[in-house]
């Protein structure tokens, strides 16, 4: 029914739908002319509303924000054809894409737009989870030969991320592997891969900076080269 | 970064950092606030704020300035997520005290705090301006996440009628605000 659908539209704006119904009135959407010229202005006014509630945000979560960005790749609007090689700027983000991809598997799930209450607890990985810490700390040191390491901590979660942002490319038999240190001595925490990368470290207590050296691909048991960064936590 | 909104966010879709920086400063306060508002919870909501942004970031491409505004947009996503976010935590309290079953808090004394709470004088008064009912229905479904059949049965009233209250209610907000329509 019709009607009835289209009223539908005054909870559909403030989500006062079950997850069945939106989906209907979504689907109503599309068909319905006069409910598309309607939801602009509702949702504009409820965006005013929104608004109205705004609240100092606490400090830090900008730059946790903006650092989350700086390593996390975007949906492309383009669709690029077979055989067609993307080129300059757009490779390199694709090559980010590429490294980052796999680090950052919890997030790839927020890429949903109308993600379902119960998947959107189990898709928020641990990396969210130590970013968004109120004690979460950011530590970065700039890398001789391009690029940057971020080291993010969290003592609350016993955690850190380390993100090796705008890294070199190296060739595929080489990797950047991550070390925490502890009094001087290296333990290998794991791998950042050929390029940019994020790596989650748990039970970080005790340690007092991550280096980050160019090893042979799969990693080395004792770092086999000066490392080309030290971030301390 | 300087410049209409919608166009700064384009910038966003393009993967302009400074740009998406930008949309933070103007809108980190709104979207924090309103999730702050919904899950009550400041570390909650502040996860909240975070996962907003990073969706924003990554879906800035879907952002369509023909179909809306960019300040819109954003809240839309905020205020789903929070909404996501209270339903879901209700639901796992609603588990855990399956046998110890109390009454939710007084939507009267809940609705008043709201009002009161408001920042923004206008949206106060265009909310003064609404019945009780559409008040009440707007109040518990925007600020708390409730859906319209919850708002039905708190505030005693037929589902339907809620709907159309709801409506209603938009449509004289939208008039009282000044958004064109």
């Amino acid at each position: 029914m019709t009607t009835d659908l289209h009223l539908l539209i005054g909870p559909y704006v403030l989500d006062a739908l079950e997850a069945d119904d939106r989906a209907r009135f979504e689907a109503h959407l599309t068909q319905c002319e006069q409910c598309r010229a309607e939801l602009s202005g509702f949702t504009a006014t409820a965006g005013r509303l929104g608004e109205a509630a705004a609240d100092t945000p606490p400090a830090g979560l900008r730059e946790r924000v903006v650092a989350m960005a700086a390593t996390t790749p975007q949906e492309h609007p383009v669709v690029t054809a077979l055989g067609q090689r993307p080129a300059g700027r757009w490779a390199s983000r694709l090559a980010l894409v590429a490294a980052v991809a796999a680090a950052v598997v919890g997030i790839g799930g927020f890429v949903v737009e109308h993600q379902r209450a119960d998947e959107l607890r189990a898709a928020k990985s641990d990396l969210v989870t130590v970013m968004a810490a109120p004690d979460a700390a950011t530590t970065t040191r700039e890398v001789t030969g391009g690029g940057e390491v971020r080291v993010i901590a969290s003592a609350q979660h016993d955690a850190a991320i380390v993100v090796g942002a705008s890294l070199e490319a190296l060739d595929r038999d080489r990797t950047y592997q991550v070390w925490r240190m502890d009094d001087g001595t290296p333990t290998s925490v794991g791998l950042l891969g050929p390029g940019p990368g994020v790596l989650l470290v748990k039970d970080i207590a005790g340690a007092d900076a991550f280096a980050i050296s160019v090893e042979p691909a799969g990693g080395s048991e004792q770092p086999t080269s000066t490392p080309i960064v030290v971030t301390p936590v | 970064v300087a410049g209409d909104l919608d166009d700064v966010l384009v910038r966003v879709a393009r993967g302009d950092e400074a740009a998406f920086a930008a949309v933070y400063d103007r809108l980190g306060a709104g979207v924090y606030g309103l999730a702050r508002r919904v899950i009550r919870d400041p570390a909650r909501a502040e996860e909240i704020a975070q996962e907003v942004f990073l969706q924003v970031w990554q879906t800035a491409a879907r952002f369509d300035p023909q179909r809306g505004r960019a300040r819109s947009w954003v809240m839309t996503l905020a205020h789903r997520r929070a909404v996501d976010a209270v339903r879901h935590d209700q639901a796992a309290t609603n588990r855990e005290r399956a046998y110890d079953w109390t009454p939710g808090p007084d939507h009267d004394e809940v609705s008043e705090s709201v009002t009161v709470l408001l920042e923004h004088e206008q949206v106060r008064k265009c909310l003064e301006g609404l019945t009780e009912l559409q008040r009440e229905a707007i109040d518990l479904a925007y600020y708390q996440g409730y859906t319209y059949a919850q708002c039905a049965s708190v505030l005693d009233a037929n589902p339907a009628t809620i709907k159309t209250r709801m409506r209603d209610g938009l449509v004289r907000l939208r008039d009282c605000m000044g958004v064109e329509s």
